[in-house]
């Protein structure tokens, strides 16, 4: 079952978008959720600046979660991070993501290097 | 103050390990049996009776600690310094070396305090989004007067525990060493660069003592941010795992396993909990998104233990262990990984504790650590989730509530059981047990409404509503590029927990409490008329 599920991985169709800053990720689920399933992006983040986070919402402005790297060796890359993706953000087995970075006060577009990729992946259901 | 019991013993532990190094994931296990009677020390959350207490000893110990000489291994910094030399994070020892390091210093403070009876309360940052207040008394904040004498300025506090801390570096064994240089300290300079920062602010772990904590008793709570990835939602996700460790991180309850706990995560990965709520609440306290960049308050580096807060946010990280350990073992799922990933978790060494007599531990190991048992403590509960652990026939009963509504515009009318409703409303909203599916038609790209607000036992003059709310029970809206993938005339079903306010029901002293559903278009925005499909209640 874990093997099965570890095995789901997906794609992703990054966007640049004009106007609002961020990355817009589309993603894409190969088939429905079941009912004792839930959903989680894993965040692949470089080197970023200490004190800089990565901000994962939906296009229609809900946060999802937050990454704050702590414990990283300076010039290190931050690693990977699951956020959990709530079952009615996704909608016909699509998620709209925006991606951003914060750091002293200032959002913007994270580059290829600072955020690497970002997958959607099946998980087990909450309860 | 009774005790709480335990709902595992020793050898349920043992059992349970025995059964996870064999693969097994069915044992015939009830909630019965894995009650002791009682530990000897009870974790209580911090806003208790018991937690107010453990504070006030808490406090007392410090002023001691602070007061000791910078060569006494219970000196107040020196206890920090060993987080900064030996912390693992980004890895599967995560939560083990931190529940040896709590345990270790437990007792210290036991015996400092004078509290025979001391254990370290946990902050719940998930139903307190802000600094216990009386984490802002006495010494338990390290901006407290008491801590200018040591960490006015960087020169001031180099000059007092520079010195000892070269000394004892001088008497460091070879295997100690090679830790070290795994984590990047090849010599004590390179240690020394992480308290200064080495020319970067960002990156400094001394905090003088004015700034050593950005949050104030004024300015006690969490951000939106931060309290994002603390929410009852956040943390369910991240107990949900089934494994101990898993190479997919969205399945593993720890974070990635490594060469050694030393190991940097750079290319690593985070669980989700310690990667989400572990991390941002270190961050913010010491003030990330606010004073960057930096230098930061303690909170935010490896010297974080300077801030007595650590010990309360690392109690409660090691009490969701403890939350995922027994919901494994109340499912009959294993609570450590199967061999031989178990043999490599257990014989990591863990070298640089320091014991209640102020005694090195010298050589352990990180099998030492896997069970509360070690420290002999468990945790009282209510502390969120405190849904997940309840027996499968209880929650089995629960999900047998299953009501379709009779829809009408965009309004739905449901006969509910009342004590289901009574039921849900004796959560805190949390642990919300009743949730609402309503299926709502896309209304399209062109659309101006894309986003409608759920109200419940709303009056009919009640036509908006925001979080704040008795009858609001969420937001649900619609992605315009997914429609337009799709075709626009798709139906959608959100789920939306009800709300737990008591004004959202009325009538529950008779068997059934009618109770309606309404959709209104979200922000005022009354350009399309809302309109609801379907609406199902469920108990979960």
């Amino acid at each position: 079952m874990h093997t099965l599920l570890a095995t789901l991985i997906f794609f992703a169709l990054l966007v640049q978008t004009a106007g609002a800053p961020g990355r817009v990720v589309t993603l894409v689920l190969p088939r429905d959720l079941s009912a004792d399933e839930g959903a989680a992006v894993e965040v692949k983040v470089g080197v970023i600046a200490r004190g800089a986070q990565i901000k994962v919402e939906t296009t229609a402005g809900k946060l999802l979660g937050v990454i704050s790297p702590y414990g990283i060796r300076s010039g290190d890359e931050a690693g990977t991070y699951p956020i959990p993706v709530p079952a009615e953000a996704i909608s016909n087995k699509r998620v709209s993501l925006r991606i951003t970075l914060s750091y002293n006060r200032s959002k913007r577009t994270p580059t290829a290097q600072e955020v690497r990729s970002v997958q959607l992946k099946i998980t087990p259901s909450r309860q | 103050m009774p005790k709480p019991k335990s709902p595992f013993t020793r050898r349920s532990f043992l059992k349970t390990t025995l059964a996870a190094a064999a693969g097994a994931a069915s044992l015939p296990i009830t909630s019965h049996a894995f009650r002791r009677p009682t530990a000897k020390y009870i974790r209580y959350n911090v806003t208790s009776e018991g937690g107010q207490k453990a504070i006030k000893s808490y406090n007392i110990a410090i002023e001691q600690m602070l007061k000791l000489p910078p060569t006494h291994p219970h000196n107040w910094f020196r206890n920090a310094f060993v987080h900064l030399m030996d912390c693992p994070h980004g890895n599967w020892w995560f939560y083990v070396w931190h529940r040896g390091f709590l345990g270790y210093f437990e007792e210290t403070i036991r015996n400092l305090s004078g509290d025979s009876t001391f254990a370290f309360p946990y902050w719940d940052w998930t139903t307190l989004p802000e600094i216990p207040a009386g984490m802002f008394d006495g010494v338990l904040t390290p901006t407290a007067a008491p801590y200018a004498h040591y960490t006015r300025t960087l020169d001031v506090f180099t000059a007092f525990i520079q010195p000892p801390m070269m000394a004892y570096w001088d008497t460091l064994s070879p295997a100690q060493r090679n830790q070290l240089n795994i984590r990047g300290y090849t010599d004590f300079k390179k240690m020394w660069n992480e308290v200064t920062g080495n020319g970067d602010p960002s990156n400094q772990a001394f905090a003088i003592t004015a700034k050593a904590r950005y949050l104030t008793r004024e300015n006690p709570k969490l951000d939106e941010d931060t309290y994002q990835n603390c929410k009852p939602s956040t943390i369910l996700s991240g107990l949900s795992p089934t494994d101990f460790y898993n190479e997919t991180v969205s399945l593993s309850f720890t974070s990635k396993k490594t060469e050694s706990h030393n190991s940097m995560p750079e290319r690593g990965a985070f669980s989700m909990l310690e990667g989400l709520p572990h991390n941002i609440v270190h961050n913010y306290i010491g003030g990330v998104t606010n004073i960057d960049p930096g230098p930061y308050g303690n909170m935010t580096n490896n010297l974080s233990p300077v801030d007595p807060l650590f010990f309360l946010h690392h109690s409660n990280m090691d009490r969701l262990w403890d939350v995922w350990t027994r919901k494994q073992q109340s499912r009959g799922l294993p609570i450590l990984p199967p061999e031989p990933d178990l043999d490599t978790l257990k014989k990591e060494p863990f070298l640089f504790f320091v014991n209640g007599k102020a005694k090195f531990v010298g050589d352990s190991t990180a099998g030492e650590y896997l069970s509360m048992e070690r420290f002999d403590y468990e945790y009282e509960p209510g502390g969120f989730p405190n849904t997940l652990l309840q027996t499968r026939s209880a929650r089995q009963k629960r999900g047998q509530v299953q009501v379709k509504g009779t829809v009408s515009g965009n309004k739905a009318t449901l006969s509910l059981p009342s004590a289901s409703i009574k039921e849900h409303l004796a959560t805190s909203a949390a642990a919300a047990s009743l949730v609402a599916e309503v299926t709502v038609p896309n209304p399209g790209l062109s659309s101006p409404t894309r986003e409608f607000h759920v109200l419940v036992g709303a009056p009919a003059d009640v036509t908006e509503a925001d979080p704040k709310s008795p009858y609001y029970a969420g937001t649900v809206a619609f992605f315009g590029n997914m429609s337009h993938a799709h075709g626009s005339s798709a139906d959608t079903t959100f789920a939306v927990p009800l709300p737990t306010a008591p004004q959202a029901f009325k009538g529950l002293a008779a068997a059934t409490t009618s109770v309606n559903i309404r959709i209104v278009p979200a922000y005022g925005r009354r350009q399309t008329p809302a309109v609801l499909k379907a609406a199902i209640v469920r108990a979960v």
